[in-house]
């Protein structure tokens, strides 16, 4: 048993908080699902999203978050990954004839390095606004030869006929069609059919899944690390790392193409998943939303990059079911109110309220909803929801130092022992 | 640092093997402005040697010639009589040679011991593929350094502070802990830049017994400071910029009773 009570005790505030939103959350999708109101494959299409953007933030992170490199180009790794595995394993690539899935993640992410090398040898030796404003350009270019190299990427058509990503392997191909198609009468009256769509999109979850759970563990590894520590040192002052001795351009490069792999990877799991990719792919608001979620988040967090990416896909999927709630609602108020006096004028007000978010874009509401909360975290929380722990030291070093150096040690030193 | 014993600051004509810092000829020039202007001066081993001079003799400038931040138009640096000029900061830090900042920048979300692991050359963990081939090597050389930390730390007595994020301290301690962090660099020679600049008087003290102490243990100093009090009572030789080049060079007392250097701080210039 899991002793919650000492869990909770021993958690932040934040933590706790954000806790709460996440229970919260997973209560509502959940009345969504035996209500009936959300379709199981849906969900966990949401579900592979968030994970997607997860991935996006612990990329984005492992630049901005660890070593302070300013990278506006996030839609075009995302892209260039997302392109890379779709035109090796497409039916209707041009330039190749239906590869594994396999070939194409390593080609994506291969892609992905060469990009990022690109970028990254040129600017990184300079000052840090260079990479800024190189990858600001980057991200344009790389969505204008997408767009006109035809003969290569099937240019404003898009690569159409890319396959699940577990289609060649030996047991996860027939898993789909193997399963039995479930219809289960959920508590809450409606009937819920899982067939092959629900089961192939299970397969995709679990995909996103494997890529988010290995990306943080290797970059919560390697933050706590003496090479993490050599990053922050230089996020917060680069000449001091210079004059201690650190390589840093080799740092910045490495953690850059580090995290363009793991943008990279989440662009491999959307090509699998929409089974389709176009220069949209490359929709330069990814980027900025991707941002959004690493601040929200807390720089430098792994964790906050993970909870970040989650919360970006509440506020961009969320607003079309709860505008259609929203208005569901105000309609049932007005119908309980009368419609004599002030009451009267109360209910012409309620009702022209749900005639106007009734008419309301999706999208508008989005860039409001993102809008609200950076403004919301700049005036309550500007260090974002979840920031680094205080001390990150290798672990297995600290277990075991002594607490305090013993005074033996002092008069030991002195002697010069090389 | 195992040649502590060769303080004899009266032989100019010394062998290569007591100088430690050679500064030859350097020049450099700012779009017309001559910041550096045929320098020359040697670090002996074992001094506390000062870099003094007026607002605009380029103090800093032969500071960043020296470690690598500025390449030099002309002239030459030699650490250990190993040419280093026009190498990178981290190549010439590999030389044994670090230096100090003025006004050094606080490492965010990090402890001040966390900061100061920084400090040590070469570690394993500095490279991303040991992080994962020899994780051991990693956890031995973490192990070591976080104790030469504390007992740096210790030895500076500010080991009260090792687990205080590095953000919350106050100036003078963060130029302690900067001191401190170099020293795990076990550096031949340690530049510092105005070690005593925004530091309150008793911190002062403290900071010159500790480069004092440090001194005696083996570490040659270089030195540039305003403060001429903190100068007299610790550097010996001082060398005086002026111009962009060296105007003289002696002992506290020698200078102290020079004219040009008084013509020079008062602004007689030519």
């Amino acid at each position: 048993m899991v002793d919650v009570a000492g869990v909770v005790d021993d958690m932040t505030t934040a933590e706790r908080g954000v806790t709460v939103v996440v229970v919260v959350a997973v209560v509502v999708l959940l009345l969504g699902l035996f209500s009936g109101r959300l379709a199981p494959t849906y969900f966990l299409f949401l579900v592979g999203l968030a994970g997607m953007y997860a991935l996006l933030s612990l990329g984005l992170n492992s630049q901005w978050g660890f070593g302070g490199l300013i990278n506006f180009s996030v839609a075009a790794f995302f892209g260039i990954g997302a392109y890379g595995a779709a035109l090796v394993t497409a039916s209707n690539s041009p330039v190749s004839d239906g590869f594994s899935p396999v070939y194409g993640l390593a080609v994506a992410l291969g892609l992905a390095t060469v990009l990022a090398l690109f970028i990254g040898l040129p600017t990184l030796r300079l000052r840090a606004d260079y990479l800024a404003i190189a990858s600001l350009g980057l991200a344009e270019v790389v969505r204008r030869i997408i767009l006109n190299e035809r003969h290569l990427t099937n240019g404003s058509l898009g690569v159409r006929g890319v396959p699940g990503f577990f289609d060649d392997w030996p047991v996860l191909s027939t898993f789909p069609e193997a399963m039995p198609g479930l219809r289960i009468d959920v508590p809450l009256g409606a009937t819920v059919e899982l067939g092959a769509p629900f089961y192939r999109m299970l397969l995709n979850v679990l995909l996103v899944a494997v890529f988010a759970a290995g990306s943080y563990l290797l970059l919560s590894r390697v933050h706590r690390s003496p090479w993490g520590r050599v990053l922050r040192t230089i996020r917060s002052d680069e000449d001091l790392a210079r004059a201690l001795g650190k390589n840093t351009f080799r740092f910045k490069l490495q953690a850059f193409v580090l995290g363009s792999l793991v943008m990279a990877l989440a662009g491999v799991f959307y090509a699998h998943l929409q089974q389709f990719v176009g220069p949209g792919t490359l929709d330069p608001l990814t980027t900025f939303y991707v941002w959004v979620a690493v601040i929200l988040g807390g720089s430098g967090s792994n964790r906050g990059a993970l909870f970040g990416g989650i919360v970006i896909v509440a506020v961009r999927e969320g607003p079309r079911f709860a505008l259609g709630w929203l208005v569901g609602i105000l309609e049932s108020v007005s119908g309980a109110l009368g419609s004599d006096g002030f009451v009267g004028r109360l209910q012409e007000f309620v009702v022209s309220l749900a005639r106007t978010l009734e008419a309301m874009d999706a999208a508008a509401v989005r860039l409001v909803l993102v809008g609200l909360l950076i403004v919301a975290l700049m005036r309550l929380r500007p260090e974002g929801i979840l920031p680094p722990q205080r001390e990150l030291i290798w672990s297995s070093a600290v277990d075991e130092a002594p607490e305090q150096p013993d005074t033996g040690v002092r008069e030991a030193r002195g002697d010069g022992d090389d | 640092m195992t040649d502590a014993a060769a303080r004899d600051t009266d032989a100019v004509d010394a062998g290569d093997d007591r100088v430690v810092l050679r500064v030859e000829n350097l020049r450099k020039e700012f779009g017309g402005l001559v910041a550096a202007d045929d320098a020359s001066f040697d670090v002996e081993r074992g001094t506390i040697t000062a870099l003094i001079g007026p607002n605009g003799a380029g103090k800093s400038t032969v500071f960043n010639l020296v470690s690598g931040f500025y390449e030099p138009d002309a002239g030459r640096v030699e650490v250990d009589g190993v040419d280093v000029t026009g190498l990178e900061p981290y190549e010439v830090a590999d030389h044994g040679l670090v230096r100090t900042f003025q006004t050094p920048r606080k490492l965010e979300g990090m402890t001040v011991r966390e900061a100061m692991l920084v400090g040590p050359q070469d570690q394993p963990g500095e490279s991303f593929l040991t992080l994962f081939t020899a994780p051991g090597d990693v956890a031995t050389a973490e192990k070591r350094n976080l104790a030469d930390a504390e007992r740096l730390l210790a030895e500076f007595e500010i080991d009260h502070l090792a687990t205080q994020p590095a953000t919350d301290i106050s100036g003078g301690q963060t130029k302690l802990v900067e001191l401190a962090r170099a020293m795990l660099a076990e550096p031949e020679i340690l530049l510092l830049d105005e070690p005593a600049a925004g530091v309150n008087p008793t911190l002062r003290a403290e900071l010159a017994a500790q480069i004092r102490r440090l001194n005696e243990a083996g570490t040659t100093c270089l030195l540039i400071e305003h403060d001429m009090e903190f100068v007299m009572e610790l550097a010996d030789p001082v060398v005086v910029l002026d111009q962009g080049s060296v105007l003289t060079q002696g002992s506290p007392e020698a200078i102290r009773g020079d004219d040009r250097v008084i013509e020079a701080y008062l602004g007689g210039g030519a």
